[in-house]
């Protein structure tokens, strides 16, 4: 595809992405160098003796030998020197609104030029998007999309912010922090979502460059992290508190899975733990779970145990929690901890209502803690 | 279970002066390999009784290390000239791995005319991945369509090395060549995955055969290739039981190290945990009292 024709295509805001795949022998054409990779040198990694390096960038600290790739599949160490292998390579981009991401509290009603790369440095048994996060990099048909033309895109479109989403941001870290620099000095926001699966250096350097970040916290314990996510829950929750010291705006998802991460103290801990560690006023999704990847044998998540969860994370004292991937829920709606009117009326990605003056309730004046605008 | 049967062929001389491989040394090695392995009188009627006439044969190598630490060129033509001396015909023959361009590194000159022997990458226009995912156990992958559709009968003939993280890769970690995210599959010393991806239809259905390259042995600090820690052993292993292959394999590498005053990998925690694992499961033997080794000298 001409990058003419993927620019029309934005417009359409479809989601473009492309694994490979086909039948066999019918139609082999010809031999093809088909692999569109960058070789930008990574951040964040430690050259050890003998050609092999240790990358720093996430807790799973992969130590590679030549030509190895880390778990991540899309960075890898060629001759002693480490290099991301997606920067500038966009495998998605879309014009989404940005309470798909979800953010609720962040610049409402606008949308944001939503962008990925391949890779994932978790594997989570329940991923949707597996057709990109869970391929190498190469197993996709990257668009050449340097952080400036995003910025152009995003401009172009009249998005006022810029999410690395779909996939995980953490693996293409360079392409992130890079484009969010150059967003920032356009006056475009930037907003990361995230498993929150990252060493605290780069984290630290992340939040000076952009302004909103969602951390899917997918359970509160670790057996489940390991059995489920392939990560530890221990690296989330420092991330999640340094999001929470810094200055961006920080909001959590948490995909409620029957029978896997959903029972009442185990959220009870956890909303215990937000409240405590977080603070009250930290929006928490909670989102419904449908069979996917290597998931297909749970139903999907019944309302009423997402009603069940939300009152136990309110009973903890959490002022804002929401219920997702439930088109007209009224949990989708943003109520007034003080005064308990609604005051943002969602149905599902569009914005009904908001009665908001000032990032204030409109009717009791209680501060309501978010950016706005 | 029964008792595996492993043939180890060792050769001097495989070398030539100037350090590339003789190959009617290497041609003698399979032929050596494949009587000792099935007891024929020629490595012919011994191919035949594992593969079928019409059998679509793939020889899935390993290539990512490069010229100096893949499965030799020399040796994947010698198979398959083999195959196609014991009447397969060539058409039916592919050598191949996940990218041409690794095909290429390896030394590997790419061609898939209709008619004749095939070498490719999983990457080619028009082979890929499939979009059905496979999930077993701890397995989640897209296989090669080389794999799935092409292969109807498969031979692993890996490169035999030390690895950093599963301890020791050869036939059986050869087929994480054959999916789309390996990657995935490298904690906990690569157990149980590498047994598990074995386990799967797509590969245990059709493995035939595993051959493994330890001409030269990478006994340390694999898989990446260090010349101080390579060693010319001239050796293959041949078996139709993949785990007892890597088993021997593995046995290789622990002398070697031990003669190097190198550690164990026992002590180095990257044991090779996937062969009990994979002997737990059913898929070959892991105890040395269980595989017969039968040994010859080129």
């Amino acid at each position: 595809m001409e990058r003419r024709q993927f620019f029309k295509a934005l417009a359409g805001s479809s989601l473009l992405l492309g694994t490979k795949g086909g039948g066999f022998l019918g139609d082999l054409v010809a031999f093809q160098e088909t692999a569109n990779l960058s070789r930008v040198e990574a951040r964040y990694y430690k050259k050890l003796p003998d050609r092999e390096i240790e990358c720093q960038l996430c807790p799973r600290n992969c130590k590679l030998g030549d030509k190895e790739r880390g778990y991540c599949g899309v960075r890898e160490n060629i001759g002693g020197t480490y290099y991301t292998l997606v920067y500038g390579k966009a495998c998605a981009a879309n014009i989404d609104p940005i309470e798909k991401k979800p953010f609720f509290h962040f610049l409402p009603g606008t949308t944001a030029f939503s962008i990925a790369t391949a890779g994932c440095n978790v594997n989570c048994k329940f991923c949707q998007n597996w057709q990109i996060s869970q391929v190498r990099a190469e197993q996709v048909k990257p668009f050449d999309l340097p952080p400036q033309d995003v910025v152009a895109s995003a401009l172009k479109y009249s998005c006022p912010s810029i999410a690395y989403t779909y996939t995980e941001p953490v693996v293409y870290f360079e392409y992130m922090y890079d484009t969010s620099l150059e967003a920032r000095n356009k006056g475009i926001k930037n907003c990361v979502v995230t498993a929150g699966h990252i060493h605290q250096e780069p984290l630290l350097d992340l939040v000076k460059v952009v302004d909103a970040i969602k951390i899917d916290l997918k359970s509160f314990s670790q057996d489940f992290y390991k059995n489920y996510v392939h990560g530890d829950l221990k690296p989330v929750l420092e991330a999640i508190q340094t999001v929470r010291r810094s200055k961006v705006w920080l909001e959590l998802v948490y995909l409620v899975i029957p029978t896997l991460n959903d029972d009442a103290e185990g959220i009870q801990q956890m909303s215990r733990w937000i409240k405590n560690e977080v603070g009250p006023d930290v929006p928490l999704h909670f989102s419904r779970f449908q069979p996917m990847y290597l998931i297909q044998n749970l139903p999907p998540t019944p309302i009423s145990t997402l009603e069940k969860v939300r009152d136990v994370a309110l009973a903890e004292g959490l002022h804002y929690v929401y219920i997702g991937n439930v088109p007209g829920h009224k949990a989708q709606g943003t109520f007034c901890p003080s005064c308990r009117r609604l005051i943002i009326e969602r149905d599902g990605f569009r914005i009904d209502r908001i009665d908001l003056d000032g990032g204030k309730c409109k009717f009791c004046r209680n501060p309501i803690p978010g950016i706005w605008a | 279970m029964s008792e595996a049967r492993v043939a180890v062929i060792r050769a001097k001389g495989f070398l030539t002066s100037g350090g590339d491989l003789y190959q009617p040394k290497i041609d003698e090695m399979i032929q050596r390999g494949l009587k000792a392995l099935t007891a024929a009188p020629e490595a012919r009627e011994g191919l035949n009784q594992i593969f079928a006439k019409n059998d679509r044969v793939g020889i899935k190598i390993n290539t990512i290390g490069g010229r100096k630490i893949s499965t030799r060129p020399e040796l994947s033509f010698s198979l398959a000239d083999r195959l196609i001396k014991s009447g397969l015909q060539d058409k039916n023959i592919i050598i191949w791995d996940r990218t041409n361009r690794e095909l290429k590194e390896a030394g590997y000159r790419l061609t898939f005319s209709s008619g004749g022997l095939k070498i490719f990458g999983t990457d080619l226009d028009g082979a890929g991945y499939e979009t059905e995912l496979v999930s077993h156990l701890n397995i989640g992958s897209l296989f090669s369509t080389i794999q799935t559709n092409f292969v109807t009968a498969s031979v692993s003939l890996a490169i035999l090395k030390d690895h950093g993280l599963a301890g020791v890769t050869a036939g059986m970690k050869n087929y994480f060549g054959s999916i789309h995210n390996p990657n995935k599959y490298h904690d906990s010393n690569c157990n149980p995955y590498v047994a598990e991806l074995f386990d799967t239809e797509a590969v245990k259905r059709k493995h035939r055969l595993s051959i493994l390259d330890g001409l030269i042995v990478q006994y340390n600090r694999g898989p990446s290739f260090h010349p101080q820690w390579a060693e010319p052993c001239g050796v293959l292993v041949f078996s139709r039981d993949a785990v007892a292959a890597d088993y021997v394999g593995w046995q290789m590498i622990e002398k070697l190290r031990a003669k190097k005053g190198l550690p164990s990998l026992q002590e180095d925690k990257r044991a090779p945990d996937y062969l009990s694992t994979a002997e737990k499961m059913g898929l070959g033997q892991a105890n040395a009292q269980k595989i017969q080794i039968i040994e010859d000298e080129v």
